[in-house]
Parts: structure tokens; sequence; C-alpha cells
């Protein structure tokens, strides 16, 4: 397997890419999405895989720049024994033959010398000016067919394009050039400006439902993110207790209650590194009097689970009501039924049945003080989100 | 909605100015004022920011340009995609970025989006003053150039995308193209993205421009000069 160099990613793939796939990163015009390629590239390098880089826009010192300035202080870029056709032989090939079909000869003759010459496993193609030279299925041609000559070696090709053209493009790819992996890396204006996020259209070796995820750029490296995650629900049903314990660094802000309990009065804030996914979690107080902050707090959320108590009926339409306002949201969400290590508890289709709530929604019987089953929450929530259109 | 100050007093008298979300193309041979025109509809005043995608020029000249139009060199960014080929070494700043080459589309698209991101989270100069959308003025210069580079489908494919992004974060935009060098389809084709078209063409070394697309302005031929980024119609 090749790495996509995106833990995350890699993980939804099933542990990265199978060696001879095709691969298309698909940019659309101003996503800073140049990171996917280079990632790949340099965890392709770092395994010591032998790599031919074509770059027809750029020279390889400029390159080498950039990459290094995009990923930091690594090394491997500088150091790895890796071939380029760059902006300067492209310049040569172009004034080779006065004749397309003669310039993609000549391309696809130094390729071939160089994948024999230096046994490489992996090309990565910046494709847009080849595209625009040859059109996109003589330029991809170029590309597949070397790796049909050298089918025993398995060459895995790695492509971005800059698509300016649509989903129409990629469904090209998928279909009439059999490419096995398809990532759209797109940006919209929603739920904020700027707001990055891939989406995996397409694998070829296994059954994965089409899925977008956030993404940042930080510390160099593309980092899946979820800006928000909302747990809501009834005071005392465990929120804080839920969040904090999800949390690598959790804060609460808490006052005694009338019962003498500690009681949300502000928020709980917690952030998690987990699975390579940024996530922030936003617990809300219980207590009716902060409603009115609710739909603040899930303005820009991209889930939300609403963690009710196990041993108290006495909350279950408060819940209820908490359930009608997230659902206006239409988000992905989800309910922890907490405390279920406690006895007494209540019957968990009487609670959907009470909470009104259908069996698309997902129920969960946890205690939050465990913290296998508030990763386990956790991890079926992401799941939720990354499949979810928004 | 913010409105752009051109000004020209045939503008600005007549409807304020420009309309935020506004595209100008600027036609011109060279030679001619084209280029200090669209520096001066660019130039920003206090509040706004400029960007510059520079083809033509380095980035230290573009703000030279700028600074003796009067404009504070702290509210003006450029995209230089021409220092790179000679020096691979050069890094980015929040105003400064630097792109390998007129046709890295790729890289202008995202360098734009970096430079309107830092903007809008306030980090591009001090004295940031607090409007939002923060207004931008945004300049190519030159599509004549980008076209030399890339053929007119891709290209048009491309400045839809950038002219339909300023729209939506409200910027102005201005285009120069030198309508000596190319055919009326790339003409037509290229004013399809516009609200607004500035001709300019030069008779006995007096500049001459008309305005077109302005509801209220009229569109006769008049004599101009720029001069430290001020424009100036002449009777």
């Amino acid at each position: 397997m090749i790495s996509t160099g995106i833990n995350g990613l890699d993980e939804m793939l099933g542990s990265g890419i199978p060696r001879g796939s095709r691969v298309l990163y698909s940019l659309e015009p101003g996503v800073d999405g140049q990171l996917f390629m280079i990632s790949t590239l340099s965890c392709a390098l770092a395994k010591k895989r032998s790599c031919l880089v074509v770059l027809p826009n750029t020279t390889v010192d400029a390159f080498r720049n950039d990459a290094q300035r995009m990923y930091g202080a690594r090394p491997d870029l500088a150091l790895a024994p890796v071939t380029f056709i760059d902006s300067v032989d492209w310049e040569r090939i172009q004034k080779s033959s006065r004749s397309p079909a003669g310039r993609a000869r000549e391309l696809e003759a130094r390729i071939r010398k160089i994948c024999r010459e230096y046994d490489v496993d992996v090309i990565f193609v910046y494709f847009d000016l080849l595209n625009e030279e040859f059109g996109t299925d003589d330029a991809a041609a170029i590309f597949t067919s070397v790796q049909e000559m050298e089918k025993e070696k398995k060459i895995t090709l790695v492509i971005e394009h800059l698509n300016m053209e649509g989903t129409g493009l990629l469904d090209h790819f998928i279909r009439d050039l059999k490419f096995d992996l398809v990532l759209a890396i797109r940006s919209s204006f929603r739920p904020f400006p700027q707001f990055n996020y891939f989406t995996l259209v397409h694998t070829s070796w296994a059954d994965l439902p089409a899925r977008s995820v956030p993404f940042i750029i930080g510390e160099g490296r593309v980092i899946p993110y979820i800006p928000r995650i909302v747990v809501t629900g009834p005071a005392s049903s465990g929120k804080s207790t839920f969040v904090l314990n999800a949390a690598d660094d959790g804060h609460s802000v808490d006052r005694r209650g009338p019962g003498g309990s500690m009681t949300t009065v502000a928020l709980d804030f917690g952030w998690i590194r987990w699975k390579d996914f940024d996530i922030t979690l936003y617990g809300t107080p219980g207590q009716e009097r902060f409603d009115s902050l609710l739909p603040s707090y899930l303005g820009h959320a991209m889930g939300a689970l609403l963690v009710v108590d196990a041993t108290n009926a006495d909350q279950l339409p408060r819940a209820r009501l908490l359930i009608e306002m997230v659902a206006r949201r239409r988000i992905p969400f989800a309910v922890a039924i907490n405390k279920c290590d406690l006895p007494g508890t209540l019957d968990p289709s009487l609670i959907r049945r009470i909470l009104a709530i259908g069996d698309e929604i997902p129920l969960y019987q946890i205690s939050a003080t465990r913290k296998s089953d508030v990763n386990f929450v956790l991890e079926s929530l992401v799941d939720s989100i990354t499949q979810f259109r928004y | 909605m913010y409105t752009y100050k051109s000004g020209i007093a045939q503008i600005d008298e007549k409807t304020g100015g420009f309309d935020a979300g506004t595209n100008i193309l600027i036609l011109g041979p060279p030679m001619s004022a084209a280029d200090q025109l669209a520096y001066a509809l660019t130039k920003p005043v206090p509040g706004e920011y400029a960007i510059v995608l520079s083809t033509n020029e380095r980035a230290a000249e573009v703000i030279d340009a700028f600074k003796v139009a009067g404009a504070d060199k702290r509210f003006t960014g450029v995209i230089d995609a021409i220092t790179k080929s000679s020096t691979p070494g050069i890094t980015d700043t929040a105003r400064l970025m630097f792109v390998s080459s007129p046709t890295d589309l790729t890289g202008i698209g995202i360098k734009f989006s970096n430079m309107v991101e830092t903007i809008f989270e306030g980090n591009f100069a001090d004295g940031e003053t607090g409007l939002f959308p923060p207004p931008i003025r945004f300049c190519v210069n030159s599509i004549s150039t980008l076209l030399m580079y890339r053929r007119l489908e891709v290209l048009y494919q491309f400045l839809h995308v950038l002219t339909a992004k300023l729209k939506k974060i409200e910027g102005v935009g201005v285009y120069i193209l030198n309508n000596e060098s190319f055919d009326e389809k790339t003409l037509s084709l290229i004013k399809q993205l516009m609200n607004c078209v500035i001709e300019v063409k030069v008779e006995q070394n007096v500049n001459l421009m008309r305005i077109r697309g302005i509801p209220g302005v009229q569109g006769d031929w008049m004599k101009f000069s720029v001069s430290r980024g001020q424009v100036t119609i002449q009777p």
C-alpha cells in the first residue's frame, strides 16, 4: 500500500492506496489543496519508493522550495532520489515536434526511459498543462500506457489536476479512464468563508460511501477537521463528564447548583486529536434559561449529541424539546443514554418512544465515565458526519 | 452594500462609484495609460485593501507604483508570477506571494484565496479598519499575458471562477487586456465576465477613454490623464 500521508484519509481508505492504482486529486480553483499530493509524495519517498514527478509548470528548485515550505523542515524531498520532468524539460519536449502527437510520443518515451532506469514505483503528475496540451484522454493515456506496459511492476499513478469542469470530469476519470481513487478537494462559503473540505468520490477497491471531510492546513500537514460537535441535554445528564472524558484538553465552566451538585453555566469545551481528526466539542448548559444560546452553539456545528440520564424519566420531556431544536439544524445527531451502569435504568425502546425519534437516529447506552464508551459514540458520530451531505 | 469610489468624477457623481461585486475590463493598446488607469482604480482608499496579480512586473515594482500613487502599502498585496522563475527560494509573506509562472493557475487561485483569507482574518496589516466584509480591490495585470500562456477556454473558466469569487466577497475587480493583440472572439468572451468595460486609446499623444456598462454614465470618448494615482478628465 502507498500511504496518502494523511492518517485520517488512509484509515478511510483501509490503510492507504493499493500499489498499481490510478489516483486523482482534483482541486477546485482557489482551494489550498496542493499538500495532498506533496504529502503522498513525501510519504512514498520516506518509504524509499522510487518516484518520478512530472511538473511542466515549474522548475525543480521552485518545487523543492515550495514543498519544503509546505512541509516545514522535513528533509525527505531534498535527500530522496527522486527524478523530475520539470518546466525546462517540458520546453524541450514542446520544441521536439510541431504536432501534439509528436510531443506526446516524446514525453511518453522519456517517462518509459526514466521508469526503466530508475525502477520507478510511483509517478506523480501535475496534469493541468498536459491536459490543455493533449486533451484529458491523450494526456492520461501517456501515463496509463506506461502503467500497462510495466504491469508486473505495479506502478502507481497519482495526478493532481485543477478541475474547472466540475463533476462531469470526475465521472470521466472514474468511468472512462478507470481511476481507482478520486478525491475532490473543494471549498465553500458555508458554514464560513474559506471552508475547505475533501470528498472521497470514488474508490475502486472498496465499496465506500461518498464522504466529505473538512480539513485545515497546519503543522505542515493536512488535518481532517470537525470544527464543532455540540453536546447538549438536560441538566445533570452527564454532558460535562462526556466532554471532559473525551477531550485531550477540556474545560468546564461550572457553579454549584441548588441541589449542591456542580452544574455548567457557560459551556464545556473540549479539544481532541482523534484518529488524526481535530475535533472541538462544545457542551451546552442544561438549564432552560440557557436555551436561547443553543441556536448560536449549533450555528456552525457539524454534528450534535444529546445526552440523557437513563435513570431519570422526568428529564425526557425536556430532552425531547432539545431534540426538536437540534433537528431544525439538519445535521447528524445521536443520542447517548448515559448512566447505564447504574441501577434503575429505563428501557432504551421506551426512551426512543418518549423522545419520538426514529430508528435512523442512533441511540447508544453508555457510561460517560468510561472512556471506551465515549470513544465509541464519538467514532460513530464522526462516521455519520463524514458521510453526511451538508 | 459597500460602494467603491472610482476617482473618476463622471462615475462617482452619477452612481457614487462601483457597486461591490463589479468586474471592470480595461481594454487598451500597449504604451497607453491603461496600466496607470487600472492601478488608479485599484488604489485602496483608507479602510480598503488592494490585491494585484502581476504577470508583467515584479512585486517590488508594483508596490512602488502604488506608493507613487499615494496608496498605503500596508494595505496592498501582490501575487507575483514573475520573480519565482529567477529566484526559486523566495518565500511568501502575508502581503507578497509568489507563483512559479503565469501558467500556474492552481497557484494563482490558491494565493488569491490565501490573501483574501488573511484579510478576512484581520492578519493582513497593522491598523485594520474593521469593515466587514473587508472592501477589496483586485487587479489582474494582465489578462493578455495569461492568454499568451493558457488557452482562451481554460482562462475563461478560470476567470469565471475568480470573478464569481470576487462577487461573493463583495470586492471589485479590474482586469487589463491589450485589445490590439487579440481577436474579436477573445475580447467578446472576456467581456462576458465583466459588468463594465473601459476602453482606452491614444490619439496624437493624448489618452482617451470611454466607459460602457454603467447606467447613467455616457459612453463618449473623454480625454484623460493619470498622475500620482489621480484620474483627471480633461475638457
